[in-house]
């Protein structure tokens, strides 16, 4: 087991989002104030983790034929739990985040971990993959939402940078969505290509 | 393709196999259901008060006299209701009565019309007259910067914010429509009738309720 790369990896050339483009439809639509970014950034982390956990830990009693049933039944479990806890203690984030918390139950990031990694690995190396494939997801997530709160509303986390006639309104609506990713996937292509070359 | 490797893999259909796969799913989700029910229990009560105070702020927006008046708990809708709303284009969700000074002051009226990019969830305020006391957007999705004009009140070409020019009208107006009289914001007139839409039926439902 290896931290750095499982790290690595997760961040970027294993980056959920830029590489493995999973995870798109939150990914789009929540990405529009830094609020929601680290909202469900979090959600997605927390979520991802316990269920990377758990399902390693019953993976050798999981017949194989119903194994994909078995995870979303715990990825379920999982995100109703954050789901109610998030409606019960951060109703303004739960509010705004609206139906892409249920949502993460059928987020390919989390099946997509729990069959290509938890399934196959050791509980403590599903835990730490949990942590550093959702730590890629948020940081993407973050820097969307950097991008699109800054230009497309002239603010940051609420607080107004660029007045109200400036902001390039477009950046908050989906097609703006499509965009910004479209330009940090081919940034993210260009530099490991870049960096393969240098080897 | 597909079909060639499915008639390659050898089908298992040992009794004790399917019982095996059988109880241990639903081992599993009994598991995770007691675990849900613990975290609703711990959960339910905050959010319904949660719910309930966002009720009252989007009912206290739509009041004449906003810190005096009480609500009650919603009332039991009937029939003739839910069919008077969706006959003026909304849908009722429900009915508080407000009180002032222990007297009945009208209603705040809950009803769900559709806007240009989904559904418009918006409470309407009634006097104990008809008249409307005012409108208040509690959902919508419509479209930033366009039909977002409306959900935030912003003023019409005459100058009256577009949800303020509902204020005073009541049954005696007619059906209102926009373009007669009623203003649109320009560019959101979709939007503009939706919510036209939802004061007519909060008009229509109180009207019923006699």
């Amino acid at each position: 087991m290896n931290f750095g790369k499982q790290l690595k990896e997760g961040l970027l050339t294993q980056n959920p989002v830029l590489v493995q483009v999973l995870g798109m439809c939150s990914t789009m639509a929540i990405t529009t104030s830094m609020a929601n970014g680290i909202g469900m950034g979090i959600s997605v982390l927390i979520i991802l983790t316990a269920s990377n956990v758990v399902i390693s830990a019953i993976r050798k009693v999981v017949p194989d034929k119903i194994r994909i049933a078995m995870f979303i039944v715990v990825i379920a479990g999982f995100v109703t739990c954050v789901d109610l806890l998030l409606q019960a203690f951060v109703p303004a984030i739960a509010a705004s985040l609206g139906v892409f918390i249920p949502l993460i139950v059928v987020n390919c990031i989390i099946l997509g971990r729990a069959e290509s990694f938890s399934y196959k690995n050791g509980v403590v190396a599903s835990f730490v993959d949990g942590i550093c494939q959702g730590l890629g997801y948020t940081v993407v997530l973050l820097v969307m939402c950097f991008i699109r709160e800054l230009l497309g509303a002239g603010t940051l986390a609420g607080f107004r940078i660029i007045p109200e006639q400036f902001p390039i309104g477009v950046l908050t609506l989906p097609v703006g969505g499509f965009l910004v990713l479209g330009f940090l996937i081919a940034a993210m292509q260009w530099a490991l290509s870049k960096s393969k070359e240098g080897k | 393709m597909s079909n060639e490797v499915k008639s390659k893999e050898k089908v298992q259909m040992d009794p004790q196999y399917i019982i095996k796969l059988t109880v241990t799913l639903l081992i599993t989700c009994v598991v995770v259901a007691a675990a849900l029910g613990g975290v609703n229990a711990i959960t339910a009560e905050k959010i319904a008060a949660i719910n309930w105070e966002n009720t009252v702020t989007a009912m206290k927006a739509v009041v004449a006299d906003p810190d005096g008046t009480t609500f009650s708990d919603a009332l039991e809708l009937t029939d003739t209701m839910t069919a008077a709303a969706s006959s003026a284009g909304g849908t009722l969700d429900s009915v508080y009565e407000a009180q002032a000074n222990g007297q009945s002051a009208g209603y705040a009226i809950k009803v769900v019309t559709s806007g240009s990019q989904g559904k418009i969830e918006m409470m309407v305020g009634v006097d104990a007259e008809g008249t409307v006391t005012g409108v208040s957007i509690v959902k919508n999705s419509e479209t930033s910067g366009i039909g977002s004009k409306v959900m935030t009140n912003l003023p019409t070409a005459n100058g009256v914010g577009v949800l303020s020019q509902f204020e005073g009208k009541s049954a005696a107006d007619g059906t209102l429509i926009v373009g007669s009289n009623v203003d649109a914001i320009s560019g959101a007139t979709v939007s503009t009738r939706g919510v036209t839409n939802g004061v007519n039926a909060a008009l229509a439902v109180f009207d019923v309720m006699g």
